[in-house]
């Protein structure tokens, strides 16, 4: 075993009451991808900031390549040769590749009069890509490039300044084709082939066992395992369980006991160029519709078609048997259909907002009394009940919405859907930067949902619809695929979604 | 619990508005005592009837996170249009319908090229401005107009008392209660703090999001017709320079009620426009200089925004911290 | 970035870049071929003169708004520097005290604008209307609400005398020549690249360790001492302190501005782009007003070419951004 690169020892932070680290020890190897688990709230982040130098420990002792270190500002992990990309690097879209690379260190001079050296940056960026040989046109602008290469862009420019030993990676994944995804694992190993050694933030298992080495998990503010990828599969050990702490068994819900009922929503040839085509499918009340698809793939614009955000070119929507035109989110809502989006953040939530101003928002027209007035009594009544239904926590209607967990936004979300009594529902990504403990409930919400209305979940999760869904189909660049003959197995629908092939 | 928490947060601020406007005005008593005469009550209830309604249609800009420089120049054009109209020998209540439609159409097209064709709000509206006071030196080239003013009756609207308060007041209540109720009590209101919170996540909930951006540049265009007929009415003539007044105090009166009582309201512009036009008149009886008007607003607005800043409050925070951190230390030593 | 592009692309490029220079001289020769007039020395002599105070006045303003920022205050801070300059000479300071006082006052507004927008992040319009206000008050109450003149011509009465025979006034070159610099520092240094950064992601730059509060700092602080400067040529061309001078040059400014990015940078303002539209509308004012064109006619054009540029240059991004969707 070689010596570690960064050790951490018996670290600590306080915020206020909150003890969020109490004796956290981990340590990375050099050319070692460690994988850093743990739900939301178990301390990883906070572990994270204080190696970047974004906050500062309490206590313990954090040692570089053998000397101890104190870091007080960003720049002084940097110094250091601790890297990190942000989950969402921050990149300029306007400028290439190169100039983003070296953005802040365009001379070696710094500061805002230095003359900058084109010809210089030019050389530094072949050097470096001879160091680390990625298909990258580093003369192009950010703004064209795909997510992966912006990835490599940001992970070249957190590691082309200093001597860089150890390079943080914030759920690099998240955003990533299952392509990319590969791309990426292939420069994550050029980097560990020069020795650097990666932390590796991620919420998809099974990515630990595909590019780790080894791998700690976090829990209640402290690391409570550390193993190698080798010891795990020979132990057969749950990282789930480790993550949560007990044994969790199933977090999905039963399947639907009785037969689907009638067709709510049927959708044929769907067509939206350059997004998918001829996609006809029919979800009914009383199952839930599982769609899986990778990023490309046309889920989500296929749920926004639906939802009237951009409406197909061509293509008919039938609900309850009725053609419909659903041109707008408006109608949609009008008409009984609920999306729930991929980026609550941004689509689903207005976050400096409580739960009693978002959860009536989709469905006005319930809290008004007439034209004009509103019943704010009863509004107040029904958002507690709905939020009290979805178990949000901490159970506060005037709490702004930002103030919670990716988890319990979410579930603002749900009780937003709830209070619309849509008749179908259609859930995108729904539990993306939601830890495990919340997840199970969102699904079980969804089959309490499918109880009275149609529930359709699009995910890029293959486990999470083919766990949840009583019936499943892929969506493959923009083509729907079903099983030639009864369902899906977990793993037809992966090959489905990943290859576009039926292999029944 | 913390529902009770944010009621408490809201009545402190509103004592604390209450306080502070009656230490401005106890002030203001002490070094001029006319300041609580009749005549000079009855004069800030004018001014802040005109200021208060061209600061309402601010407001409604604001709420949905956009600005508007064309109120000094919408102003003018529509002064102007009103007199043209007046001196034509037409009744008022169609110089006001006339002014009112000018103005609104005015808006929509401000409005519709923010909200459809996505314009920046703030140059866009700057060179909308500067269109309209162009467009106000149409009627006379510039020279003021005056005739039938006093046939028409419009100086009524100044003289005319209901129950012993001024007419304008009593508008200025009635608009301000209006839309008090539509935004704090009705879905309408709802909409327009989304549109302006978070426009993606309000299109998703099915509010037509452009729709009211656009409105919100026409309510702000009508009420500054509104606030120019008042001002028409006080001076019994149209000339291009009226409303070149308007928009200090309107912004002032928006971003200061704002910054005391947390957060654009209806009635947040309502106390912030009373404190304003309570210390203009107070100078102005004071003899200090007109030229001075427009620096003292922008004093306040500056002071008022930046001292309820987030930054100044951490700031502030970061001081007590340091503090209690010293008497700890200090207490710990001895 | 520049070694990748093809001579077909460096000639789209040049018409992209130089399509107002085409636009000025046929406008130039429209309006001369009615108005012969227009290239009568004196007449170029008072182009020339305007056209050095406006790119006096709004060269900072070009760089506020490039790092996406707004300065709505800089005409008045010109205004305050132009009394001050008058009152200082009243109170005899003489010139060049009077000029300094001037200056100075650019610098204090622009440090007042700089420290609420970057230290203590207010938004900058509001910031800058309350500045606007605050200086045009002061510059009214310096002359208690009327003009001051001035009696004795000062060291830059020789800038604005016409040269080289007598259809060039000399502030001319000084005045190019800052502009040179700014295009030096827009284009050469680190300071040009952090600026237009900025306008598109500020966290970037401020995670890389640009000094993000000093340069917002330096831009409003420029914008001032460039207003202020040109307040002061202007108390020099009119011998007077005229308190309502600010007003008009708001709109012009920013039309200038707005419109000089639409050429070189497409889209960013930029100092080049902000020269070229200065003399634009600098030779369609002096024309207008040969063809007899009323004042506000004027405003009314010019408030028509903001707009309609200001149209051309959402469409112009808009179709950027769907050609990068689509590659």
């Amino acid at each position: 075993m070689a010596a570690p690169v960064l050790m951490a020892s018996d670290v600590s932070k306080r915020f206020g009451p909150v003890l969020a680290l109490r004796g956290v020890d981990f340590h990375v190897e050099p050319g070692e991808v460690h994988a850093l688990l743990g739900i939301n709230g178990a301390g990883k982040s906070t572990f994270i900031k204080i190696l970047s130098g974004i906050i500062q420990k309490d206590g313990g002792r954090i040692t570089v390549a053998g000397a101890e270190v104190t870091f007080r500002t960003p720049e002084d992990a940097i110094r250091a040769g601790i890297a990190t990309v942000q989950q969402h690097p921050e990149l300029v879209p306007d400028m290439s590749g190169l100039d983003n690379i070296f953005l802040g260190r365009e001379s070696a001079s710094r500061g805002l009069f230095s003359r900058i050296d084109q010809r210089g940056l030019e050389r530094r960026a072949e050097a470096l890509l001879a160091r680390f040989p990625v298909a990258l046109d580093l003369w192009q602008e950010v703004g064209r490039m795909s997510a992966v290469e912006r990835e490599a862009v940001a992970i070249l420019q957190a590691i082309a300044g200093e001597h860089t030993r150890v390079l943080i990676l914030d759920e690099p994944t998240s955003t990533l084709t299952e392509v990319e995804r590969e791309d990426l694992f292939a420069l994550m190993g050029l980097l560990k082939a020069q020795g650097i050694a990666i932390i590796y933030i991620t919420h998809q298992l099974e990515e630990v066992f595909a590019i780790a080495d080894s791998f700690s998990v976090f829990r209640g503010g402290t690391c409570v395992a550390r193993m190698t990828v080798a010891e795990a599969k020979a132990g057969d050990v749950s990282l789930a369980n480790l993550m949560l702490g007990e044994a969790i068994g199933d977090i999905f819900p039963p399947r639907a006991e009785t037969p689907p009922g009638a067709a709510v929503l049927e959708v044929e040839d769907f067509c939206l160029e350059g997004d998918f085509r001829g996609i006809s499918l029919t979800a009914r009340k009383g199952e839930i519709l599982g769609i899986f698809g990778l990023v490309g793939s046309g889920c989500d614009e296929f749920a926004k078609a639906v939802f009237g955000v951009t409406p197909p070119d061509r293509g008919t929507l039938r609900l309850h048997g009725q053609p419909v035109s659903l041109r707008s989110p408006r109608q949609a809502l009008d008409a009984g259909v609920f999306l729930v989006p991929g980026d609550r953040r941004t689509e689903g939530l207005v976050l400096s907002r409580p739960a009693l101003f978002n959860v009536p928002l989709a469905n006005l027209g319930r809290a008004a009394a007439g034209r004009w007035g509103l019943k704010r009594r009863r509004m107040q009544g029904d958002a507690r009940e709905l939020t009290g239904q979805v178990a949000l926590h901490p159970p506060s209607l005037t709490t702004p919405a930002s103030g919670f967990s990716g988890g319990n936004q979410q579930k603002i979300v749900l009780a937003k859907g709830l209070y619309s009594q849509a008749d179908v529902y259609i859930f995108v990504e729904p539990t993306v930067g939601v830890d495990i403990g919340a997840r199970a409930k969102i699904y079980a919400l969804m089959r309490q949902l499918s109880r009275e209305a149609a529930v359709i979940v699009i995910s890029s999760d293959c486990d999470e619809v083919h766990g949840v869904a009583d019936r499943t189909l892929a969506l493959h660049k923009g083509r729907q695929i079903e099983p030639a003959v009864g369902t899906f197995s977990r793993d037809a629908l992966l090959m489905a979604g990943i290859m576009g092939e039926v292999t029944q | 619990m913390s529902g009770l928490q944010d009621m408490a947060r809201q009545s402190a601020r509103g004592l604390g508005f209450l306080a502070l406007v009656a230490l401005v005005g106890g002030a203001l008593a002490l070094a001029e005592p006319r300041f609580l005469s009749a005549a000079s009550l009855n004069g800030i209830a004018r001014h802040m009837a005109a200021n208060g309604l061209a600061a309402l249609g601010l407001t409604f800009v604001v709420i949905v996170r956009k600005f508007d420089l064309s109120i000094s120049g919408v102003a003018a054009f529509t002064a102007m249009s009103m007199g043209a109209v007046i001196a034509a020998g037409a009744p008022l209540w169609l110089a006001v319908a006339a002014g009112i439609a000018i103005g609104a159409v005015i808006g929509l097209i401000s409005g519709t090229a923010i909200s459809r064709f996505g314009l920046p709000d703030i140059v866009t509206t700057i060179a909308v401005g500067s269109i309209c006071a162009g467009l106000a030196f149409l009627y006379t080239g510039g020279r003021s107009i005056f005739q039938n003013f006093f046939q028409v009756g419009i100086t009524d609207l100044n003289d005319a008392r209901l129950l012993g308060l001024g007419v304008s007041l009593w508008i200025l209540l009635a608009v301000y209660a209006v839309a008090w109720f539509v935004m704090h009590r009705t879905r309408t209101g709802m909409a327009f703090y989304a549109t302006g919170e978070n426009q993606v996540a309000a299109h998703f909930s099915g509010i037509a999001t452009r729709r009211y951006i656009a409105l919100a540049y026409v309510m702000c265009a009508i009420c500054t017709v509104l606030a120019v007929l008042l001002i028409l009415a006080e001076s019994g003539n149209a000339e291009t320079n009226k409303g070149a007044n308007l928009m200090m105090p309107a912004y002032a009166g928006v971003f200061l009620g704002a910054a005391i009582l947390g957060g654009t309201s209806v009635l947040a512009t309502l106390g912030g426009i009373l404190l304003i036009t309570m210390l203009l008149d107070g100078f102005s009886l004071m003899g200090v200089p007109y030229y001075y008007s427009d620096g003292v607003i922008s004093l306040i607005l500056l002071a008022g925004v930046l001292a309820f800043s987030d930054t100044a409050r951490g700031y502030l925070a970061g001081l007590v911290a340091v503090r209690a951190l010293r008497r700890a230390r200090s207490g710990g030593k001895a | 970035m520049d070694r990748r592009h093809s001579k077909g692309r460096r000639l789209a490029r040049l018409t992209t870049n130089l399509w107002l220079v085409a636009a000025l001289v046929l406008m130039t020769a429209a309006i001369a071929s009615q108005k012969p007039q227009l290239l009568d020395p004196g007449n170029v002599v008072a182009v020339l003169k305007s056209f050095s105070i406006m790119v006096m006045m709004v060269l900072g303003l070009t760089w506020v708004i490039a790092a996406g920022k707004i300065d709505v205050s800089f005409m008045q801070v010109a205004a305050l520097s132009n009394m001050l300059c008058a009152w200082g000479l009243s109170q005899g300071w003489g010139w060049w005290g009077a000029i300094g006082a001037g200056l100075c006052a650019g610098l204090a507004v622009g440090l007042l604008n700089g420290w609420l927008v970057a230290v203590m992040r207010l938004p900058a319009l509001i910031v800058t209307i309350s500045t606007a206000g605050l200086c045009a008050s002061l510059a009214a109450a310096l002359g208690k609400g009327t003009v001051i003149r001035i009696a004795a011509p000062g060291p830059l009465a020789s800038l604005l005398e016409p040269q080289f025979g007598g259809a060039v006034p000399l502030i001319v070159l000084p005045v190019l020549a800052l502009a040179g610099a700014a295009w030096f520092v827009q284009e050469r240094l680190t300071m040009g690249r952090y600026i237009y950064a900025m306008a598109q992601n500020e966290a970037a730059i401020r995670s890389v360790g640009v000094p993000v509060v000093g340069l917002t700092l330096l831009l409003f602080v420029f914008s001032g001492l460039c207003a202020s400067l040109a307040g002061v040529i202007l108390a020099e061309n009119l011998a007077s302190g005229q308190p309502m001078i600010g007003g008009p040059y708001l709109i012009n400014g920013l039309t200038v501005v707005l419109l000089g990015g639409m050429m070189v940078h497409v889209g960013k303002p930029n100092i080049l782009g902000t020269l070229t539209a200065t003399l634009f509308i600098g030779v369609l004012f002096s024309g207008a007003a040969l063809l007899g064109l009323p004042d506000y006619q004027r405003q009314i054009i010019q408030g028509a070419l903001l707009l309609s540029g200001l149209v051309v240059a959402t469409l112009a991004a808009r179709h950027h951004g769907e050609r990068r969707k689509g590659g």
